[in-house]
């Protein structure tokens, strides 16, 4: 079943086109990565999905149903989580606090909401953390929050931007295990990436997204022997190796 | 008919006045992003600066802009050096920085009694200025001689500012710090240096109204008070950070007050225009010349 | 002893000796400065749920002190209507004028709710001063309403002596603090903290940040108006430049302020920290140096924003507890 489908998707700027006609479907339970040079359009195209911005042209679909032009409250309720790329701890307060506003979308209660929490955070390792102020957290605990928060909301689509910039190469293969095990407990996963190592072992299908429109699209194999990709954005090293 | 056209003349004019104390206030918004809740404040030692020069030296009024230009930069600028610039040090990471609208209105508090207890709550005027008292007749019409020059001083200063900005080096590194504070400091301009400079100029904007409102108005300390509320609804209605909204404003303002009380009783005319102050809020947020802004 | 066993001791020793007080402070002059003071820790906390947990500025309070205390005033002394009933009617009306300043400005910058509270604050002050007559309600433009003093009991909210002012509003301070206490706790608690924090991500986590400040402000506008009603009663006094005006909107939101917003304890220990320095400069100063105390208050709040940003609070509950370890690692051993 098609989880997400974006359907000739547009969004403008001005007279700046960030993203044209852009197509893609996600098979529910896939791990879907999107790559592209910088600028490319990865994080317009992301941000519409999210309900960030309104599209200017074109339509997104979950599970069936038109979501453009939602917003993102609403689209969490409805089973779509997101994290940020610039990670948005609320930083004042605790660990747990922070998954807890993330628990909090699916109870009312304060004791189910915490119980939730916890349950996450044993599952990304932060268990031993949970009193740390958000804001003291090292990046990659940090990016770990953000999913920790996100998988808190119960969703059935997590959009995870760029969680891997930063990290250092054993953090990185950790973050990879994670998100296996969250593909794994059923959650449909869509990446946007940099760290090409990453996504190409992670995903299932990529996209390849250059001045906001798609050049390629199929298994990470397929795309990194295609030959638009290679030159718009691997260069010629990755295609010889 | 002809009182009408009278006072819509003198709306105008009082309104430009109004418009030249907001234009600190929204220069200083569209740069730091923040209210200066010392903003009345500000002007109130504008006035006192130059009241106290004209007073000692007995010279035109006006002349008194040698001095209270420089004076208002400096003060301005350090304040921002000493007392603000620490906060945006400790909240690089904030969005929108609450906690330096709340330090701004400190100075207002400190600033408002300094001058209650140095000054005392007397009223001061420049009984033996030139302006004062003096009027044009126009037919049958009489138009204030000393508004008249605030209002050409306000236009004077709004198209020098907006010169400044637009024409001069300094001018564009402070719209590209306005615009996005972090790429700009990747472009090598120093970020606080330029908050302090534009503090500096909208404190020295505020000066020149003091100067413009001394030949016929009286100086105490509260005066701020009495003004700055009018400036925060001048820049929403302009449009935070637009210069020739907040003119604009300024003269809407103007123009009710003046004209409003053929029609009611006088103390009316503040709550209409704090009425249309709350309905631009509903209906235009933004203001006349601003930028849409979400969260 | 435990810690929790400590902290229940000494709450118990708190309310205890707020509660005997008045049995030693029998000078009515400091029953009147008491009183006053906890009827400001009530406004600050109850500024609190909206400046401190919803992380916005508002600054036009006293509006809704001055809508709380008109409705139960005009309603005791025009209709016979009891000031506990007009105490909830002022509160429903300052909740509705909550949200519709509330309604624009939530979606947009800090600055524009701020300047909106002030506005019609303002607004509605000049409005009452050039009203005599709304309708068939007796405002009495500037020279305001005086409250004759009689019919004294409970059910006319009127007494003779100063104490019962004194326990009426300790109880409603109390309660204001319990029910800070349980919405901290609560979802809206966390949402309208993740919403002040960090707008974006709050909404991505599925909390309609706008709507969560609504109910926020409405409760605070519904509370403080409450308080409206208590000052009506205990001063017997009320008009346009007292009960609205933006001065104690200020003083609301800056004892907040130095005191700590968006923790519990924090506006109530700004009001009793600031509050004395106030009363007492006035009391020493007044005539000597007039607005001493405001400037007291001026650099007070720009320390304190520039080295205690959140507050007082912090360091003397950090000081608290160490405190609560010393004594619970002493009387272990």
């Amino acid at each position: 079943m098609k989880l997400l489908e974006v359907k000739s998707l547009t969004k403008q700027f001005g007279g700046l086109r960030a993203v044209s006609a852009f197509d893609l479907s996600i098979e529910e339970g896939e791990i879907f990565g999107l790559i592209g040079p910088n600028g490319a359009g990865k994080s317009t195209l992301f941000n519409c999905v999210a309900g960030v911005y309104p599209p200017s042209g074109g339509d997104v679909l979950f599970s069936g149903k038109s979501i453009s032009g939602q917003k993102p409250w609403n689209l969490c309720k409805r089973g779509l989580a997101r994290t940020f790329q610039i990670v948005k701890p609320f930083a004042s307060r605790s660990v747990l606090y922070n998954v807890m506003v993330g628990s909090f979308a699916t109870t009312g209660k304060s004791a189910a909401a915490e119980r939730k929490a916890r349950e996450v955070l044993a599952f990304l390792h932060l268990d031993k953390k949970t009193e740390i102020l958000a804001g003291n957290l090292t990046i990659a605990d940090r990016k770990r929050l953000e999913i920790a928060r996100a998988l808190a909301t119960e969703p059935r689509l997590l959009l995870l931007d760029e969680v891997m910039a930063g990290l250092r190469p054993t953090e990185v293969d950790e973050m990879v295990a994670i998100i296996r095990t969250i593909r794994k407990n059923g959650i449909t996963v869509f990446v946007i990436e940099h760290i090409m190592r990453a996504i190409m072992a992670l995903s299932d299908r990529i996209a390849v997204i250059h001045f906001g429109q798609k050049i390629a699209e199929g298994t990470p194999a397929e795309v990194a022997s295609d030959k638009n990709v290679i030159k718009a954005y691997l260069g010629e090293e990755y295609a010889v190796s | 008919m002809i009182t009408i056209l009278e006072d819509t003349i003198n709306g105008i004019l009082m309104g430009s006045i109004y418009g030249l104390m907001a234009l600190g206030l929204t220069v200083i918004f569209g740069v730091l992003k923040v209210i200066n809740f010392a903003h009345g404040s500000l002007l109130m030692v504008g006035m006192y600066v130059a009241y106290w020069a004209v007073q000692l030296t007995g010279l035109h009024p006006y002349l008194a802009l040698i001095l209270v230009v420089p004076v208002m930069y400096l003060f301005g600028y350090y304040l921002q050096d000493i007392v603000i610039k620490p906060i945006y040090k400790a909240e690089k990471q904030v969005r929108e920085p609450i906690t330096v609208i709340i330090v701004t209105t400190g100075v207002w508090y400190i600033l408002d009694n300094l001058s209650l207890l140095v000054f005392t709550p007397q009223y001061r005027s420049l009984p033996d200025n030139p302006l004062r008292g003096k009027m044009i007749e126009i037919g049958s019409m009489l138009i204030s001689v000393p508004k008249l020059w605030g209002a050409v001083t306000a236009v004077l200063t709004a198209a020098a500012i907006y010169w400044f900005l637009q024409k001069t080096r300094m001018g564009r590194a402070i719209r590209a710090t306005s615009l996005d504070r972090e790429a700009a400091s990747l472009m090598g301009i120093r970020q606080y240096s330029i908050y302090n400079i534009t503090f500096g100029i909208g404190t020295a904007a505020a000066g020149v109204a003091g100067v413009t409102i001394v030949p016929f108005f009286n100086v105490f300390p509260t005066v701020g008070v009495l003004f700055d509320i009018k400036c925060f609804i001048i820049v929403v209605l302009g449009g935070l950070g637009s210069i020739g909204g907040a003119i604009l404003g300024g003269i809407i303002i103007g123009i009710i007050e003046s004209v409003g009380p053929q029609f009611m009783a006088a103390t009316w005319t503040e709550a209409i225009v704090y009425g249309l102050f709350l309905i631009f809020l509903f209906v235009r947020p933004s203001g006349l010349f601003g930028v849409k802004y979400d969260w | 002893m435990t810690r929790e066993r400590i902290q229940i001791f000494f709450l118990i020793a708190a309310a205890g000796g707020a509660l005997g007080l008045p049995l030693v402070i029998t000078s009515p002059t400091y029953l009147h400065i008491l009183i006053l003071l906890f009827f400001y820790a009530y406004l600050t906390t109850s500024w609190n749920l909206v400046g401190g947990f919803a992380g916005v500025l508002p600054l036009g309070h006293s509006t809704f002190v001055g809508i709380g205390a008109y409705t139960s005033t005009i309603l005791s002394l025009q209709y016979g209507i009891s000031p506990w009933i007009g105490m909830i009617i002022g509160g429903v009306l300052a909740a509705i004028a909550g949200v519709v300043i509330g309604m624009p400005t939530f979606k947009m910058r800090g600055a524009y709710f701020a300047l909106a509270t002030i506005a019609f604050a303002e607004g509605f002050r000049v409005m009452v001063e050039n009203i005599d007559y709304l309708g068939p309600f007796f405002l009495n433009g500037p020279r305001g309403l005086q409250i004759p003093p009689l019919n004294v009991g409970l059910a006319n909210f009127m007494f003779t002596g100063k104490s019962p002012y004194y326990y009426i509003i300790l109880v409603m301070l109390a309660a204001v603090l319990i029910l800070t206490y349980a919405i901290s706790r609560s979802k809206l608690g966390y949402q309208l903290v993740a919403g002040g924090e960090e707008p974006e991500a709050a909404a991505a986590l599925g909390i309609n940040v706008a709507r969560a400040k609504l109910i926020a402000m409405a409760m605070s506008s519904f509370l403080t108006a409450l308080a409206g009603t208590f000052y009506a009663r205990f001063t017997l006094f009320i008009h346009p430049k007292s009960a609205m005006s933006l001065d104690l909107s200020f003083e609301i939101a800056f004892i907040a302020l130095i005191g700590g917003r968006g923790s519990i304890a924090g506006p109530v220990l700004g009001a009793l920290l600031l509050r004395p320095v106030g009363d007492f400069s006035r009391i020493y100063f007044g005539d000597k140096l007039p607005g001493l105390h405001l400037i007291i208050f001026g650099v007070v709040l720009i320390l304190v924003m520039i080295y205690q940003p959140r507050g007082l609070q912090e360091p003397l509950t950090r000081a608290y507890h160490r405190l609560l370890d010393r004594l619970s690692g002493k009387i272990e051993k």
